[in-house]
């Protein structure tokens, strides 16, 4: 029986004082079999963060399922109201690669590259 | 047969020792629940036996187990069924734990004489083997008869889509070259390709989220807007929106559909390409000059309404030209030690100088030799941008006379005033289309209508209402800045009009069509009619081409054709002339 590898990614995140804003770091690939582990690091959060940072540093590759997770990340943080000023979610320290994946999608233009 | 029972066949020709093992075993069931026991003498009745008994469990007893052979234990498993079958030999204490029984190959031994503690023990550990055993089977059949009935509906699916894709005008050219290929049995990327009025070829190649059913799925709203709405000469930009909202109330929150949609004018000759999300179109010069088309928007699908006008490119159509559209999949092809096959090594397949022809079978096998394995659905296509031949053509090529099929055409006329809440968003043209294409002998010449229509309606907002400088498309730059100009121009129009009357005249069978459009705007400048500012070029020759006649004024605003209503495949020829 073939078992296939489980990708050695991890998602690890951090509440900071006073719960203001939500920091999701993702390691390694970050594509489909996240998806369970990203959404649990942001549901169920109370109150909800007023900004989320998903730290791409240690992130190595990015497919469109995990642009997908970043897409379900800003309609929870917009909560249904898309008018409803700037979506607070940062991408940050996307490597070249991924930081190149993401402006082929022109996720620049939904959410904020630093 | 007591359901549910352990089953235990009991091998022993001699009859104490079967007495003794019956009534061994029989105490057993106490601890471990019902257990039903079968004696047979020997192996070659326990082989007859073992289809209807169906053992969980053999032993040889002491008698017996000397007796049995590699081959009897073969059998007997391979008769008992699919579920290991244990078989277990009774050796005495005094026996050494030779290696004549282990070469028999049984699974375990149990000792004479009989501790009934041990052997309820042991009996415990193998049924629970047993049961463990049959829930695995048990759980395998289920996804087999899963995995088959799902092959089963993708092969129904796959029918479907390719059922969906016979509208498209992708095998009536052999401009286009495309190849497909799903990494399972449906795709999730897609290609659709038809014909505009006027003989413009739209054509998009899409690459939704993920891959397998749910990506094929959105196959099925995407292509039935594309297929419907080009035909009904909708333009690049209003398809795209419908598109981008349709599959934004459609799909999944994490879903999208990344595209690039082109437009080539064969009778201008300029294309347009919107990109979203997709890899950069390779447009490839007769000089061997590459120029990247990049992704300027947001995938289709990702926001509810969005603006696509400053995403287009505009490029001009020369001989010698191709363009390439690919999806990820041909950049993310790994080879062995997982390095990607990438943009560089895609360029430099594409620029190789090569025999006319042959580059985009240079470009498939470099990617096939490169990649070991396919980890996304892969889509390569080649479009010669000079040979995208007008339906129109093709038809009067295969010899249909469409003047002899004309009956009666009637006499009527149509006005169409559109005011500047019309002229800021509306595009009039599909809907003038609809109507005339019920009008008898329409379908005849409905692409030389469509550009007549479309030229002298686009002439009168651009440069009659908007006074936008045709000059500025000289240059690739001014081409983006004259259609900014356009949308911006458009979006702050807050008077003006333009009417557009059309007359049909029967003349015994073969009509006249007057087309006339007239704006308020201030008319042509003095001294320039035909050239400059309002038809740059090949609007004109292309009307003359068409037109019996044509009457552009200076210092009017009023444009009127007239066209021959029968007279179309002499006309679809100069006309494909012209294209050439």
């Amino acid at each position: 029986m073939v078992v296939s590898a489980r990708s050695g990614a991890r998602v690890s995140s951090e509440l900071s004082k006073g719960g203001e804003a939500l920091t999701i770091r993702v390691c390694g690939n970050f594509d489909f079999n996240m998806h369970r582990e990203f959404q649990r690091a942001y549901q169920n959060l109370s109150p909800a963060p007023k900004r989320y940072r998903i730290d791409l540093s240690e992130t190595q590759h990015l497919d469109s399922a995990a642009l997908g997770m970043l897409l379900l990340l800003r309609d929870h943080c917009l909560g249904g109201e898309e008018d409803e000023g700037q979506c607070r979610v940062e991408l940050l320290n996307a490597n070249d690669h991924v930081e190149k994946i993401l402006l082929v999608s022109n996720f620049d233009k939904i959410f904020t590259l630093r | 047969m007591v359901a549910d029972a352990f089953r235990i066949l009991v091998i022993e020709a001699d009859r104490d020792e079967a007495v003794r093992l019956r009534e061994l075993l029989d105490g057993c069931a106490r601890g471990i629940g019902a257990i039903e026991t079968s004696v047979l003498a020997d192996s070659h009745s326990a082989l007859d036996n073992c289809p209807q008994f169906r053992p969980d469990l053999v032993i040889y007893g002491p008698a017996a187990a000397p007796r049995a052979t590699p081959e009897d234990l073969q059998l007997l498993r391979t008769r008992a069924g699919p579920e290991p079958v244990p078989i277990l030999f009774v050796k005495s204490e005094r026996e050494t734990l030779g290696s004549a029984c282990l070469q028999t190959g049984c699974d375990d031994i149990l000792v004479r004489p009989y501790n009934p503690n041990l052997v309820q023990l042991k009996l415990a550990a193998l049924q629970r083997f047993c049961d463990f055993n049959r829930s695995l089977l048990a759980q395998r059949n289920r996804m087999r008869q899963h995995h088959a009935d799902l092959l089963q509906e993708q092969a129904s699916a796959r029918q479907i889509f390719s059922n969906m894709g016979r509208e498209s005008c992708l095998d009536q050219t052999r401009a286009i070259r495309y190849h497909l290929s799903p990494r399972a049995v449906l795709n999730g990327d897609v290609l659709a390709a038809a014909y505009a009025p006027g003989g413009k070829l739209m054509m998009l190649l899409g690459d939704f989220t993920g891959h397998g059913l749910a990506a094929a799925v959105g196959a099925v709203p995407l292509t039935s807007i594309f297929y419907s709405m080009v035909p009904k000469g909708f333009s690049l930009c209003h398809i795209l929106r419908e598109l981008n909202a349709k599959l934004h109330r459609v799909l999944p929150g994490n879903m999208f559909c990344c595209a690039v949609m082109l437009e080539l004018d064969p009778h201008k000759q300029y294309g347009r390409l919107f990109n979203g999300g997709m890899p950069s179109a390779c447009l490839r010069c007769g000089s061997g000059n590459l120029r990247m088309l990049e992704s300027r928007h947001l995938p289709l699908g990702v926001l509810a309404e969005t603006e696509v006008d400053e995403a287009v490119i505009h490029f001009p159509l020369e001989t010698g030209d191709y363009l390439y559209l690919w999806s990820d999949g041909i950049h993310e092809a790994r080879n062995l030690k997982g390095e990607m096959f990438g943009e560089q090594r895609l360029l430099d397949a594409v620029s190789a100088p090569m025999v006319e022809g042959r580059r985009f079978e240079h470009i498939l096998a470099a990617v096939n030799h490169f990649g070991a394995e396919q980890h996304d659905d892969l889509s390569l296509v080649e479009v010669a941008l000079a040979d995208v031949v007008p339906r129109s053509t093709t038809g009067s090529e295969m010899g249909s006379e469409p003047d002899l099929e004309i009956g009666r055409l009637g006499n009527w006329s149509i006005n169409f005033t559109l005011g500047p809440e019309e002229l800021r968003d509306a595009d009039p043209l599909p809907l003038l289309h609809s109507v005339l294409a019920q009008v008898p002998g329409a379908a005849n010449f409905q692409d030389s209508l469509a550009i007549v229509l479309g030229e002298l309606f686009r002439n009168a907002l651009e440069h009659g209402l908007l006074r936008l400088d045709s000059a500025l498309k000289r240059t690739d730059r001014g081409f983006a800045e004259y259609y900014r100009q356009l949308d911006s121009g458009r979006r702050r129009l807050s008077g003006g009009w333009i009417r557009i009357a059309l007359r049909c005249r029967d003349r015994s069978g073969r009509g006249l069509l007057e087309v006339i459009v007239e704006d308020s705007g201030p008319g042509l400048p003095e001294g320039n009619a035909g050239r400059g500012n309002s038809y740059s070029g090949r609007g004109l020759r292309l009307l003359r081409a068409i037109c019996r006649r044509l009457q552009v004024k200076p210092g009017s605003s009023r444009v009127r054709a007239v066209l021959d209503w029968g007279q179309v495949a002499s006309r679809s020829r100069r006309l494909r002339k012209l294209a050439i």
